[in-house]
């Protein structure tokens, strides 16, 4: 035989009631899949705007006055937006104290039929000397700086997912696709990036609406002991024809506006655990009175009131887990199928790493744990304080 | 040697606004290796007087001395000790969990046991007094898959599980035959000359309780000559 203890009784109670042992686990199941789901969504998106504008590794982005939102659809979801400004300014921003090093890009749209051979995408051109945001993907995935007429592109490019590697033609010009860089988690996953020395012969070809020394945005690194917020006021303070935006304000508009979302959000979850807490009490309750005879002779057999404690938070526990367990899977699961079903998330970078959706369903598992432990201490408590007399002849029921 | 000393023990329910004076006053003394009867119609205080000495049901005035320790100023887990450990209970209904076997149900005590001894062979004991009641095939058996007699003999079983020093029987054969109760009476005679265990037994049957070394005969929560 199996050893017999206060547990494996307790598995035996809940095995005896097996359909209301169901309804409650599936009801915990139930509320933490909706809790683990929801904050998936809602803390993907805010984790996945901070990661994506920390790997772009720039402290400030400097973009012409007006384009702030055009620059974060890039860089964010993978947007193909152009949006140009005097390449001047580079030298300019360079020259504002607390300016440590700066590079810049120049985002082209191509339109398959009129310039290019492949779908719609941006196509990114960028300085090799002064780069410190692609140069590191660069070496990584290939180990050099790109020649004239060659180009790599992002993880999540239709060209490395879709199409599959092949050169092609962009604004005029044929260009021999390298390869794939790694996956970056910002928007830049879907573009083509080319060396800045192209944009002569792209300019000459006439199949861009770019100007001659025009760039996209400008990239910059303060010096250490420098508040980002205070450079980048001063360089809008300097020059009147451009919008700075610091790392950690990237994504601030989607960021709030997911703060009401989060908001109802939470306020729903909080009512369904109230509602699952209940159903936990009533259940308990309904077991509790139904096991009054029972506690009272397990009473009177020795059990202390710790026993009794213990037999009934097992139970509490063990479906409690169960669901939370269940919850949190269906839960995880559901975030990922349809994690680019929503218009709002379709294009930002929400992937949680697998650490993330530990924690998250950790969270879940407590929270379910917690709203069944909750809901059922009350009955419990009533029963273990009874007098066992009482209870064995059924005079408390 | 006196084991159980009751002295002026009355118990009282409300019943709504009734008074119910279930115990009064009884004063009583019990020797080690004593087998009490209590007899007395229904309602007359025996069950009452039998949960007051095991200790589930505080009386309202008076003293239970077991050992001579006052079982009433024990603390909660001293006296779930004293329940678990020094007194075996035979309850008048059917006691035993639905969900367990036999063997379960009449380990169950063992599982409250203060310090539990895992190498003590509980299962070996427990399936030994299933034997001892003529219950060693059924081991393994659901309540559900028992009679009404049976169940009752898990039940003599479960209560000399702990060893206890007192045994408090409530109706014990109620359920079983002549012949098994026979045989339960002798059981209990045993243990009772054997191992000196005290018996307090509760029964409507006076043959039953003229087989017993001592009677006392209750009315209306009164001890009566």
């Amino acid at each position: 035989m199996k050893a017999f203890n206060i547990h494996t009784f307790a598995i035996k109670n809940l095995k005896r009631r097996k359909f209301r042992t169901g309804v409650l686990a599936f009801s915990i199941a139930l509320i933490v899949s909706v809790l683990v789901f929801g904050f998936s969504f809602i803390g993907s998106v805010g984790l996945g705007i901070k990661r994506a504008s920390d790997r772009l590794g720039s402290d400030l982005i400097v973009v012409p006055v007006g384009a702030r939102g055009y620059a974060e659809e890039v860089l964010l979801e993978s947007k193909v937006k152009s949006f140009y400004m005097d390449k001047g300014l580079v030298e300019r921003v360079k020259k504002v104290e607390g300016v440590d090093e700066v590079t810049y890009q120049t985002y082209l749209a191509t339109l398959q039929g009129l310039c290019c051979d492949i779908p719609e995408a941006t196509v990114v051109a960028f300085n090799q000397d002064s780069d410190f945001i692609v140069m590191p993907w660069l070496t990584k995935a290939i180990g050099r700086r790109l020649q004239k007429n060659e180009a790599i592109v992002g993880h999540e490019s239709s060209l490395n997912i879709g199409l599959g590697l092949m050169d092609a033609v962009l604004f005029g010009a044929r260009f021999t696709l390298l390869g794939a860089l790694e996956k970056s988690g910002t928007g830049l996953d879907n573009a083509i990036f080319i060396s800045d020395e192209n944009v002569e012969e792209i300019l000459r070809k006439g199949k861009s609406p770019l100007k001659p020394d025009q760039v996209s945005i400008i990239f910059v690194r303060v010096k250490s002991g420098y508040d980002p917020y205070n450079v980048g006021r001063a360089i809008e303070g300097e020059i009147v024809e451009a919008d700075v935006v610091a790392r950690t304000d990237i994504g601030k508009d989607t960021i709030n506006a997911l703060k009401d979302i989060n908001m109802i959000f939470s306020i729903t979850v909080f009512m369904a655990s109230v509602l699952s807490a209940l159903l936990a009490w009533a259940i308990f309750s309904a077991t509790v009175n139904e096991r009054l005879r029972e506690a009272g002779i397990m009473r009177a057999l020795g059990a202390r009131e710790s026993h009794i404690m213990r037999l009934f938070l097992t139970e509490v526990l063990i479906i409690g887990c169960i669901g939370s367990i269940c919850g949190a899977v269906m839960g995880t699961a559901l975030s990922v199928l349809l994690a680019k079903s929503f218009t709002l998330f379709k294009n930002l970078p929400v992937d949680l790493t697998v650490w993330d959706r530990l924690i998250l369903g950790a969270a879940g598992f407590a929270a379910g744990t917690g709203i069944c432990i909750t809901g059922a201490l009350a009955p419990i408590q009533r029963i273990k304080k009874m007098e066992p007399l009482f209870v064995i002849k059924g005079d408390a029921a | 040697m006196t084991q159980l000393v009751l002295k002026n023990v009355s118990k009282t329910y409300l019943v709504g606004d009734d008074r119910i004076d279930a115990v009064n006053d009884i004063s009583l003394g019990i020797e080690k290796g004593e087998f009490l009867s209590i007899v007395g119609h229904s309602g007359s205080g025996k069950t009452t007087l039998l949960s007051i000495i095991g200790g589930i049901a505080k009386p309202s005035s008076g003293t239970v001395l077991f050992e001579g320790d006052d079982i009433y100023s024990l603390d909660g887990d001293r006296l779930s000790k004293y329940r678990c450990e020094k007194i075996g209970f035979i309850f008048q209904f059917a006691s035993l969990f639905q969900n367990l076997t036999s063997v379960e149900n009449v380990m169950l005590p063992v599982v409250f046991k203060a310090r539990r001894d895992k190498t003590a062979g509980d299962e070996k004991k427990a399936v030994e007094l299933l034997g001892m009641v003529g219950l060693g095939d059924r081991v393994n058996a659901y309540p559900s898959q028992l009679s009404g007699g049976q169940q009752r003999r898990v039940a003599i079983a479960r209560a000399f599980m702990n060893d206890p020093g007192l045994i408090l029987a409530d109706e014990p054969t109620g359920d079983l035959d002549e012949e098994t109760e026979a045989e339960m009476m002798r059981l209990f005679a045993g243990m009772n000359e054997e191992r000196g265990i005290t018996f307090v037994m509760v029964t409507h049957n006076t043959e039953l309780a003229r087989q017993c070394k001592r009677q006392m005969r209750m009315g209306q929560g009164f001890q009566v000559p």
